[in-house]
């Protein structure tokens, strides 16, 4: 693999070329959002820290990708000025993993919640997921098809 | 010899704490080092800091006070010259070495260091709570055991994971039924051998299961969630993911809400960010072998 494009936490990257490769290594609670448009090629990942913008206005202006409900939704809103068709985008989601038996927090369980609930409210549904559960998780994006591979414990498989 | 006291005898040999150097290494022998950047080094690395407080607590202390943290030693020592000799007093190149065992590269175990030490000042701050300055040290250096095991004893992690994800256990539980000894126990051992003072290894020791210490430590209490903290946003996790418990004791004591964790956890990775210039000294060039 070519040096893949990483996206850190609270951060998003896109391309248009087909040959790149998206990366965000070790999604522990934070969800990992894949967009893509297969007929244009065109591809983005957000790293999202935390469900929901609605208690941190400012700093969801500063830097939305930090939120599920706001990141995923520039993502698109980026991806689509450049020309990707929203009707055509295909959503895929890792991470929101949570602690053992974490019933205090719930970050991760939190985080897919809103992602589930944009999609919904904007009528789209996610592709496939691989989340939950107490793993790490490493999620690559492939430009060139619009595949998405998770890594986990050394194991690989496509989603 | 059994597991466990085999672990200890292993560990009992390291002089010094692995660590990434590279970076304080430039910095020591530059000849225009400055004690600033030499001491900011210091400070955010766990084989350093302990370094430097094994050395500063065996030799200094005029005032019988033991010193808690890198800023306080930092005190002590009033130039770079002074700083250099007494680091490279304990420091052993040639013993740093990757984490082979957990499946974690080395900047990774920095990267969660500072996490858990940058979280656990954070949450003080966030609650309200006045904690002793050595929070960010008891968390930079919560999980030198699991350095110690992964870089000096040949860990054979399928059977840890196999009781983790077959057998319900929490990692912690299972390094102790495997090898005798967890990682917290074990890194606060080395620790009191090297002479750290109590108030850190207290904190080491009891990191994971705060609940297991029969007295009321705040900054135990806040290493715990700061640790907690720290795998949630997924810096430096290795094989053993998530696979923690949340003590529910530590989180009543502190008062922690998910609304709180979440405005810390933001606050973290802001703050990370303004260290990531650390992170990468050490990623550029691994650490030596």
């Amino acid at each position: 693999m070519s040096n893949p494009l990483v996206v850190g936490i609270s951060d998003m990257k896109l391309s248009t070329r087909p040959e790149d490769v998206i990366a965000t290594y070790s999604l522990g609670s934070c969800l990992g959002v894949t967009v893509y448009d297969p007929r244009a090629r065109i591809g983005g990942m957000v790293h999202c820290l935390l469900p929901s913008a609605a208690s941190a206005r400012e700093r969801a202006r500063r830097n939305p990708f930090m939120f599920v409900n706001t990141g995923v939704a520039m993502t698109v809103r980026r991806l689509v000025d450049l020309g990707a068709d929203k009707r055509r985008l295909v959503f895929k989601a890792a991470g929101g993993a949570n602690m053992r038996d974490d019933r205090l927090f719930e970050t991760g369980v939190r985080n897919f919640q809103a992602l589930m609930r944009l999609l919904e409210r904007n009528g789209r549904r996610l592709a496939a997921r691989d989340v939950g559960g107490t793993i790490p998780r490493t999620l690559f994006l492939y430009l060139d098809t619009g595949r998405v591979i998770v890594r986990s414990l050394g194991k690989e498989s496509e989603l | 010899m059994n597991r466990r006291d085999a672990i200890l005898a292993a560990c009992g040999s390291v002089v010094a704490m692995p660590t990434c150097v590279r970076g304080a290494g430039v910095l020591m022998n530059a000849p225009d080092a400055d004690f600033a950047g030499l001491a900011r080094i210091i400070e955010h690395d766990p084989g350093l800091t302990a370094n430097l407080l094994k050395v500063v607590n065996a030799s200094v202390p005029p005032s019988g006070v033991p010193v808690l943290t890198a800023r306080a030693a930092f005190e002590t020592l009033d130039s770079v010259e002074s700083l250099r000799f007494f680091v490279s007093t304990g420091v052993a190149p040639h013993y740093v070495r990757a984490i082979e065992g957990y499946d974690q590269a080395p900047e990774m175990f920095l990267q969660h260091s500072v996490t858990v030490g940058v979280a656990s000042r954070e949450l003080a701050r966030a609650l309200g709570i006045d904690a002793p300055d050595h929070v960010y040290t008891a968390g930079l250096l919560s999980g030198v055991g699991k350095l110690l095991l992964g870089a000096y004893v040949q860990v054979d992690l399928r059977e840890i994971l196999r009781l983790v994800f077959d057998g319900g256990m929490a990692f912690d539980a299972a390094e102790q039924a495997v090898l005798g000894i967890s990682h917290a126990e074990l890194g606060s051992i080395v620790l009191d051998r090297w002479g750290v003072p109590g108030p850190v290894t207290r904190v080491v020791r009891h990191h994971l299961r705060p609940d297991g210490y029969a007295g009321r430590d705040v900054v135990l209490d806040l290493v715990h969630v700061g640790n907690v903290l720290a795998k949630m946003i997924g810096v430096g996790l290795g094989a053993d993911g998530l696979n923690y418990e949340v003590s529910t004791g530590a989180v009543g004591r502190l008062g922690v809400t998910s609304a709180v964790l979440d405005r810390v956890a933001a606050d973290v990775v802001v703050a990370l960010d303004g260290l990531r210039d650390l992170f990468l000294a050490c990623a550029d060039g691994g650490c030596r072998e």
